[in-house]
Order: C-alpha cells, then sequence, then structure tokens
C-alpha cells in the first residue's frame, strides 16, 4: 500500500469532520433550530390534555349560548317585530358564523390533542438550540483527530491512539441518538411538524383572530342588550333572566376567563408562525437520527482500515542484496 | 444689681424698637399705594401682561406638564373628548374596518371612551408606571393614573407608560403639536400591548402614524392623535387609533 493510499481514510474521516461543521450552516440550523426551541417554549403550557379539555370546555358553553339565542332569545325579539339581524348585528354574526367556527376551532383542538405525545417527545430532546453544536463539535473532533493521524503518519508514527480515539469518536456517534431516544422522539416530531402545518400559517391565525372578534363582540351585544331587552319584555329581574337564558348567562360570566385564556393562545400561534416555518424547513426530523448514525459508523470503518498494518512489500529479485558487488 | 436690670430689660428695648421699624415701613407701603393708586394698577396691569407675554413662549418647544385627557361625549355620532378605536388587520385609518366593543357607552360601539384617571391625564417629561402587579385576577389592566381602565370585550384594559421606552416627550412648534409616545403600552387580558408611535425602536410599522396635534397657546387647549400597529401578539396587525384632548398645564 502506497503512503497515499494509506492516508485516503483519514482524509476521508476528516471530510466527514469537515461535512458535520458545516452542516448546520448549510442548513442555517443557528438560526433555525433556536426559531424552533422558542416555539416548543411558547406552545408548552397549551399542549396538555387539561388546557386542551378547557378550550373544548369553552367551545361547547359558547355553542349552548349560541343554540339558546336562536332558539329562546332571537323568537322573542322577532315577536315583537324587531329586525334581529339589523338590530343587533354581532349576536346575528355570531348565527351565522358559529358553526364554521366551531368546526376550525375544534380542528385546532384536534391537532392539538393528537399532538400532546409527540409533543412531549420533542420536548423531552436536548434544546434545539443545542442541535446546530450537536454536529459542529463531533465534527471538529473528527476533524483535529484525523489531521494529527495524518500528521503522526507523515513523522513516521503509526498514530495508533489517534485512530483508536478517533473509532471511540465514531461509536459515540452512532450511540448518541439512541441515548437521547432520537429515533422514536425524532419522527414524533416530524409528525408533529407535519399535523400543525396547516393551522400555523398567517391566514389561519387571523381567522382565529376573527373569531375572537365575532364572539366578544356577541357576548358584549348579548350581555348589554340582547338579553335586558328579552328581560324586560318578559318581565323578569336579572337575576329571573339569569335563570330563563342559563347558556347566554354562563357564555357571560366566563367570557372574560375565556378571553385570558384564549388570547395567550392565539397570541402563541401568531408568534410562532414565522418560527414554525423555520422548524418546517429543517430537512426532515425523521432524518436527524441518521445524521449521526451514518457519519459514526464511516468514521468507524475508515478508522479500523487505517489502523491496519502495512501488509510486507514483497522483495522483488533485482533488489535482493548480492555479494557480486563486493567482487567487482 | 444696675447691669443685671439693664440686662432684663435690654431684650424688650430690641423687640419694641424690631416692631416699631417694620410698623413705620409697612406704613411706608401702605401709604404710597394710597397716594399713587393709578400706579399701581399700571403697574400690576403690566406685570400681568408681561406674565402674559412671558407664558405664551413657554408653549412653545417641549412641553413639560400635564395633558389633562377630556371625558369622550358620543352618545351621538358626534364625537368629542378622548377615545380608542382598533381598525382590523389590513384595514385603513379613514375606513376600517373598526372592531366593535359592545362594552362602549358610545352610539358608535366602534369608539371606546377615555376618562382621566388619578394623574388626571399625560404626563410628559415624566413616566405613568403601571404598578408592579399590573393585571387582577381575572386579567384586567388595573394601571389607573393615565385614564380609568376602559372595558373592552367583557375585560378592562388599562394604560400607562413603560418604563422601557422613551419618556414621552410633546413639542409644540406655533400651534402644531408633535411627539414621541413610543411608551403608551395597553394591559389587557394578562398581556401587553406596545401602543405608542413611534414603536420603542423607532420603527414605525403598518398604519402607525406620527403622534401630531394642535394647542392653544393662549389656552393651552390641546388636541393629540396617533395610530400604532400591534406588533405580535394575539392582537397581531390590530391597530390601536388614539385621540386625546383636553388642556395642557405646564408643570410645576
Amino acid at each position: 500500500m502506497t503512503t497515499s493510499r494509506r492516508d485516503a481514510p483519514l482524509i476521508a474521516a476528516l471530510l466527514i469532520g469537515v461535512g458535520l461543521i458545516v452542516a448546520p450552516f448549510v442548513f442555517q440550523m443557528f438560526t433555525r433550530a433556536p426559531e424552533g426551541a422558542s416555539m416548543i417554549e411558547d406552545f408548552r403550557p397549551y399542549m396538555t390534555p387539561d388546557q386542551v379539555e378547557e378550550f373544548r370546555g369553552y367551545l361547547v358553553e359558547i355553542d349552548a349560548a349560541e343554540a339558546e339565542t336562536t332558539q329562546a332569545l332571537r323568537p322573542v325579539l322577532a315577536e315583537g317585530g324587531v329586525d334581529y339581524d339589523a338590530t343587533y348585528p354581532s349576536a346575528a354574526t355570531l348565527n351565522s358564523t358559529w358553526e364554521a367556527i366551531d368546526t376550525d376551532m375544534t380542528d385546532l383542538l384536534d391537532r392539538m390533542d393528537a399532538n400532546i405525545d409527540n409533543f412531549a417527545a420533542v420536548d423531552a430532546l436536548p434544546s434545539f438550540e443545542l442541535f446546530p453544536w450537536f454536529f459542529v463539535l463531533p465534527g471538529i473532533i473528527l476533524a483535529v483527530l484525523a489531521v494529527l493521524a495524518l500528521r503522526a503518519r507523515s513523522a513516521g508514527r503509526d498514530g495508533r491512539g489517534l485512530l483508536v480515539t478517533l473509532a471511540v469518536v465514531g461509536v459515540a456517534l452512532v450511540l448518541a441518538p439512541a441515548v437521547f431516544q432520537m429515533f422514536s422522539r425524532a419522527p414524533q416530531g416530524g409528525d408533529m411538524i407535519d399535523s400543525f402545518r396547516p393551522m400555523m400559517t398567517r391566514e389561519r391565525v387571523q381567522d382565529v383572530q376573527g373569531y375572537f372578534i365575532t364572539l366578544g363582540a356577541s357576548e358584549g351585544e348579548l350581555r348589554n342588550v340582547v338579553v335586558p331587552t328579552v328581560a324586560e319584555a318578559a318581565g323578569y329581574t336579572p337575576a329571573e333572566a339569569t335563570t330563563a337564558f342559563p347558556a347566554t348567562s354562563d357564555f357571560s360570566a366566563d367570557w372574560p376567563t375565556i378571553v385570558t385564556d384564549f388570547a395567550p393562545m392565539i397570541a402563541a400561534m401568531s408568534d410562532n408562525v414565522d418560527n414554525y416555518e423555520a422548524v418546517d424547513a429543517l430537512p426532515p426530523f425523521a432524518l436527524f437520527p441518521w445524521f449521526f448514525v451514518i457519519p459514526g459508523v464511516l468514521v468507524v470503518v475508515l478508522a479500523l482500515v487505517s489502523a491496519r498494518r502495512p501488509e510486507p512489500v514483497p522483495i522483488e529479485p533485482d533488489h535482493l542484496p548480492t555479494t557480486q558487488g563486493t567482487e567487482t | 444689681m444696675k447691669t443685671r436690670a439693664i440686662l432684663r430689660v435690654l431684650p424688650f428695648v430690641i423687640v419694641a424698637a424690631l416692631a416699631a421699624t417694620s410698623c413705620g415701613s409697612s406704613s411706608d407701603d401702605e401709604s404710597a399705594g394710597t397716594d399713587t393708586p393709578s400706579e399701581s394698577t399700571a403697574t400690576d396691569t403690566d406685570q400681568e401682561t408681561a406674565d402674559e407675554s412671558e407664558s405664551e413662549p413657554m408653549l412653545e418647544g417641549e412641553l413639560i406638564g400635564l395633558f389633562s385627557i377630556d371625558p369622550t361625549a358620543c352618545s351621538d355620532a358626534d364625537v368629542t373628548g378622548s377615545y380608542f378605536r382598533m381598525i382590523q388587520p389590513e384595514g385603513s385609518l379613514d375606513t376600517g374596518p373598526f372592531v366593535p366593543n359592545a362594552d362602549s357607552a358610545c352610539a358608535d360601539s366602534s369608539y371606546s371612551a377615555l376618562s382621566p384617571g388619578s394623574d388626571g391625564g399625560l404626563l410628559t417629561g415624566t413616566q405613568q408606571l403601571p404598578p408592579d402587579v399590573a393585571f387582577d385576577d381575572a386579567g384586567n389592566g388595573v394601571a389607573s393614573g393615565l385614564v380609568e381602565p376602559v372595558k373592552f370585550f367583557g375585560v378592562d384594559f388599562a394604560l400607562a407608560i413603560d418604563g422601557e421606552a422613551a419618556v414621552p416627550t410633546v413639542t409644540a412648534v406655533g400651534d402644531e403639536l408633535s411627539g414621541d409616545l413610543s411608551a403608551w403600552t395597553a394591559y389587557y387580558a394578562n398581556l401587553v400591548f406596545n401602543q405608542g408611535a413611534p414603536k420603542p425602536d423607532g420603527t414605525m410599522p403598518g398604519l402607525t402614524s406620527d403622534v401630531t396635534g394642535t394647542i392653544d397657546p393662549e389656552t393651552g387647549a390641546y388636541m393629540l392623535e396617533w395610530s400604532s400597529e400591534i406588533v405580535g401578539g394575539s392582537f397581531n396587525e390590530f391597530t390601536g387609533v388614539w385621540h386625546l384632548e383636553g388642556t395642557f398645564t405646564l408643570a410645576g
């Protein structure tokens, strides 16, 4: 084996190290990964079964209030000759749009619900902010070891210790995804990213903001105008009106809580549309374990190949020492 | 013995002498005023004129003091006084669409009435900071120095000055006003929304507009208005429109 052929495995290991260093820059991980970390942080309070159930409860409550508006309040006012849609436009908008709002919000909550375990898996991974360094640091170590081994070779030493270290780093790369359970968690993260894609768009977030306006305006109109008007017509006291229209009364009583719970969630969605896009632009999560395993295996193999002792070079007869020379 | 007697009497003599001197002086002043009443009046008038001419230029340049907030009168289509409106995303300053606030007492519910807080209005040159705990348990904003909290969609929003941003300033040039109200901040539903112009980083996103207004240099009657687009959060890209009216009073 010539010197250049013997150095080839080390040069390949060096290139793998350089590749690991360069990869985060190519995939813009230094900017995108922290955005992912920020998204995980912002969504954490909402990705729990209790929180999702609470939001579902609000939808049930609003649904009941809307039904009561349609079935009880609206007919009373219509009987009195009131043009409900014109006189109470916000309440009327709730009636005309609630079905679509409910469907859309339920879909949103379904997506959150279905991804609670996936979110927990991703949240259990090391922080996204560290991701680029998981490539860069092993890459630097590999590159340095490969260079030192090459220099040792050129200086006539076998550099066996460096090769062993190189192999150990390769093994560590192979084992790292298993240690961090990346083979199960990373695909779960991928599933979550796929599932969130329809809801993490600027248009969808603006739709949800619009629902908030529709609900808030209608609740206020029901509380301040519609219910008091009907109560007055029916001769109810405020307490009697509360009993007569329990669903609407519950909606109004809980609305401040709904606002303070929903508003931060809408904020989390709105503030993370760009972060989501950054994470979505990263390579598929399911591939991430292989970004460590494949280089790790290659490095181990290359270290082993490089560590083989060179085969003795057969000496050709022409080069055998002779005694003839002494005769001359 | 004689000496002791003199020492005992001496203080009384000194006090009596001082009193006599004081009375004499007072009497001189009174006689001067009585003798020349017209001169005295003229002098007072001259002084008032001088004060007025001195006060007028003081409503030039940076105005440090209180911009009191006149409560809103909005029971019909004509809205006067101070108010707040909110424009929906992709709307315009002229045509909205404006968010209806069903808790507004105005005939046009897109106007939310403002009334002065315990400080009487906006203080320039200082910071009307929110309380340490800016919200109650229900998420209502509780700051009440600048304006009284305003019910908006069932929850109170409060206004205060963000201590991290620039101290509010308003400048008069003739009867025109301009200013930096970048620290104007709303507290609502446990969330904080910058509503200043320009934004604290100096930018003017979306429909954010400069603080402009007018002032009557003689009376201090003023009008200030600006708009500020919300950046981020649950009301991302909604725009607050602020209109303040009242009277400016110099500090001190």
